[in-house]
């Protein structure tokens, strides 16, 4: 087969699974047939590896590093957020929540797919090593943080439904098995801490990949900061999430408020993974 | 004397009010909003052209409060000021007195984590065992008689409860390193002419290009032919302190050290010669010289000047229009006239052909000379930067992977040759984070000694 052809085949077949495991966890989330979380997570770990044999195939083939546009770093964006996600649902049984991770990653896959402008090799600023550590650091910082939030959004519902429902409950006005099916996830205290585990995960991450990129741009550029709409941009994200991390040292904070601003701190990642490419142009436009 | 007291207090308010945590996340996310601001308008741009993007009060209030150049702006610097003021005194007041708590006798019921566990022996005995099994488990163990009753206390990463001092001391650094560039580094650009040398102002040394090469490949993508740049490549010779004249290369990604001043590639263009003939005559006074994208000369007796606007590497040879190639094979160069300070139009005109001026005069491009930018940098605080950095990632390591706890471990005679062992734990970031750990250790001690 034409490695090109594979590197396509590959694609299509990570897309599919991603699709179908996003069912089958939806249907996870609300059923809990055990089935339906087997075959998601099989679907799901199929889907990720498919994506890195994806990305592998197409370095082979062009011997270009393949995360230098957005169809290949949106690539790699959803398989290492769909990674992490595997790793925190072994550990800490969170199945559950796979179907809007394996959706979101599915969608932003297939965003990916449109910016597929053939081989192209690198502009020479963008041809260093550098390349190679700081774009695949600062991407698995953004999976990280769609992975908390993910958890942040099921925290938000959880708690939103909890407190329609418990004053139902209390009246007997409502039936129990939505009550009962509340009970099967973890509690508001246990999503909080997987929240605060991603951004551990995605905080490190990011200051090392603004760190490289700052080393990059020391040689490439001649100055480690250059107030780069890009760089500033993920240099905003970084003080949101720090902020979180200093909010969550306090336990009026801790949970609902903490989650909402883990989402308003993953707006900011995804305006400055995406927003800033499309609308402002800057040295990450990639000129010399 | 009587004057001391209300400053006193002033202080204590403004050291209260910067100590404060949420004080502090607020300070970190007027930064974080003043550089989204910073983002989404443009910086540095001509102050019409905000007139032109935005309604005009916006553009005028872009304009008086400094966000056309907001990384500079008063708000910016005292933003980043608060915020170092704002940690640096929580890290005095908050995190060191909190987090290096002294080992003091507690309420065990009174903690949210906390269990008893009923082990049988004498007090003495199981509260060997007990120390036994948390010093086994990677625990360090020390005790303390506090009003008469024996405390033990297990710590596990104790040394990590200076994760926080790491953090907010590598910002500080990051900070120091800044500040030495601000008051004593300098960077600045430089054109050089193929054959030209040009001298960095500050330190004198000069950089002469020998000759620059660049490579340009036509590449078929689904949206077309693209022309990629591959390469570019300087080959100078640098005269630095010792004075010794030394061939060096400079290419993109790949600066060279000159005295401690880094010179990059950044950028290159292409200066044009002119002929400039009066009547039949080359009027030489005028001739020769290369002028820049965007320089001008003057027609002498007349009120018009001659503009170099542009390059074009290659004219279609068709539409006789700049063609997209940026490989150089037949180029022109676009010309620019201006009458008394009015523009009066462009043309492209090929090389070594003539463009009458009027009056007698024609210009005549000649020749293009390839130029290399190099952009120059001394900055003396990145050594400091490299170090907060580094010291910043440890910190955020440390802080996130490697949790504090702390074991309060009273053991009590139950009668009956049985002892009760109460346990209470507390860390750096409340108790839930340590629920699991500690229901599994307590689990853990149950069965072991059950
Ligand atoms: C306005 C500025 C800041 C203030 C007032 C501040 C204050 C504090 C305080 C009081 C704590 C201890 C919280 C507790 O144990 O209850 C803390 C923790 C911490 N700070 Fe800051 N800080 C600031 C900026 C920063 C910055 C810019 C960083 C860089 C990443 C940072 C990194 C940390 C880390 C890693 C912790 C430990 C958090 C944890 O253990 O969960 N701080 N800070």
């Amino acid at each position: 087969m034409h490695p090109m052809a594979l590197d396509a085949v590959l694609m299509v077949l990570a897309l599919a699974a991603y699709a179908a495991g996003a069912i089958v966890l939806v249907v996870y989330f609300f059923s809990r047939e055990e089935w339906t979380r087997n075959l998601g997570a099989a679907l799901a770990v199929a889907g990720c590896a498919a994506q890195f044999a994806q990305l592998a195939a197409r370095y082979a083939e062009t011997h270009i590093w393949p995360l230098l546009n957005l169809y290949g770093s949106l690539s790699l964006f959803s398989a290492v957020a769909v990674a992490i996600f595997i790793a925190f649902a072994f550990r800490y049984r969170l199945w559950f929540a796979g179907g809007f991770l394996l959706a979101i990653a599915a969608l932003f896959l297939a965003y990916g797919t449109t910016w597929n402008e053939g081989v192209m090799p690198a502009v020479p600023s963008l041809q260093s090593y550098w390349a190679k550590i700081h774009v695949p650091l600062v991407v698995s910082s953004y999976g990280a943080f769609l992975v908390s939030f993910v958890f942040s959004g099921v925290y938000l519902t959880r708690y939103y439904v909890e407190r329609r429902l418990v004053p139902a409950v209390a009246s007997g006005s409502t039936n129990d098995e939505v009550a009962g099916w509340l009970g099967t996830l973890p509690s508001l205290t246990q999503l909080d801490i997987l929240v605060y585990r991603a951004v551990s995960v995605g905080l490190p991450l990011l200051t090392l990949g603004i760190i490289t990129g700052a080393a990059w741009a020391h040689e490439a550029w001649g100055a480690y900061w250059q107030w780069d709409p890009k760089e500033t941009a993920a240099l905003a994200s970084w003080i949101l999430y720090a902020s979180y991390m200093h909010l969550h040292t306090r336990a009026s904070w801790r949970g609902l408020r903490c989650s909402w601003w883990s989402v308003i701190a993953f707006a900011s990642v995804i305006f400055c993974y995406l927003g800033v490419n499309i609308w402002i142009s800057g040295l990450h436009s990639y000129k010399v | 004397m009587a004057s001391a007291q209300p400053l006193n207090n002033l202080k204590s308010d403004v050291l209260r009010l910067l100590g404060n945590v949420t004080v502090g996340v607020t300070l970190l996310a007027l930064w974080g909003v003043l550089t989204l601001i910073g983002v989404v308008v443009e910086q540095g741009k001509d102050p019409t052209s905000y007139f032109a993007s935005y309604p005009a009060p916006i553009a005028r209030a872009i304009l008086r409060l400094d966000f056309n150049d907001i990384y500079h702006s008063v708000w910016y610097l005292l933003s980043i000021g608060l915020v170092l003021a704002s940690m640096t005194t929580a890290t005095f007041t908050k995190v060191i007195p909190r987090r290096l708590p002294p080992h003091r006798a507690v309420k065990v019921d009174a903690i949210p984590l906390h269990d008893h566990v009923t082990i049988a022996g004498d007090a003495e005995s199981v509260r060997a065992r007990v120390e036994q099994f948390f010093t086994t488990r990677g625990w360090r163990v020390s005790k303390r008689e506090i009003d008469g009753t024996i405390w033990a206390f297990a710590d596990r990463f104790n040394w990590a409860r200076v994760g926080v001092l790491v953090n907010h001391t590598a910002i500080l650094i990051i900070a120091a390193g800044a500040i030495l560039y601000w008051a004593w580094g300098f960077s600045g650009e430089t054109a050089v002419l193929s054959g030209e040398a040009s001298q960095i102002p500050q330190t004198h040394a000069l950089i002469r290009l020998d000759r620059f090469s660049y490579t340009i490949e036509p590449i078929m993508t689904k949206g077309g032919i693209v022309y990629q740049p591959i390469d570019y490549v300087s080959h100078v010779t640098v005269v630095g302190r010792n004075g010794i004249p030394t061939p060096m290369i400079v290419r993109v990604n790949h600066p060279i050290d000159l005295d401690g001043t880094l010179v990059y590639q950044a950028s290159y263009g292409f200066a044009m010669r002119f002929l400039i003939f009066h009547g039949r005559a080359l009027v030489r006074a005028l001739s020769g010289r290369a002028l820049l994208e965007g320089d001008a000369f003057a027609i002498p007796g007349t009120g018009r000047s001659v503009v170099y606007e542009r390059f074009v590497p290659t004219i279609d040879p068709r539409t006789h229009l700049p063609s997209p190639d940026p490989r150089v094979s037949d180029p022109g160069a676009v010309l620019g006239v201006i009458e008394s300070g009015i523009p009066l139009g462009e043309m492209l005109v090929p090389l070594r052909t003539a463009l009458d001026l009027g009056d007698g005069w024609r210009v005549v491009p000649e020749r293009q000379v390839v130029y290399s930018g190099f952009q120059y940098r001394y900055d003396p605080g990145v050594p400091l930067v490299a170090v907060g950095a580094g010291l910043l990632l440890i910190g955020l390591v440390i802080s996130f992977y490697f949790l504090p706890a702390r074991l309060h471990v009273r053991v009590d005679d139950a009668g009956g040759d049985r002892a009760i062992v109460g346990v209470a734990a507390t860390t750096v970031k409340g108790y839930d984070i340590f629920e699991e750990a500690f229901r599994d250790l307590i689990a853990a001690l149950r069965q072991n000694q059950g």
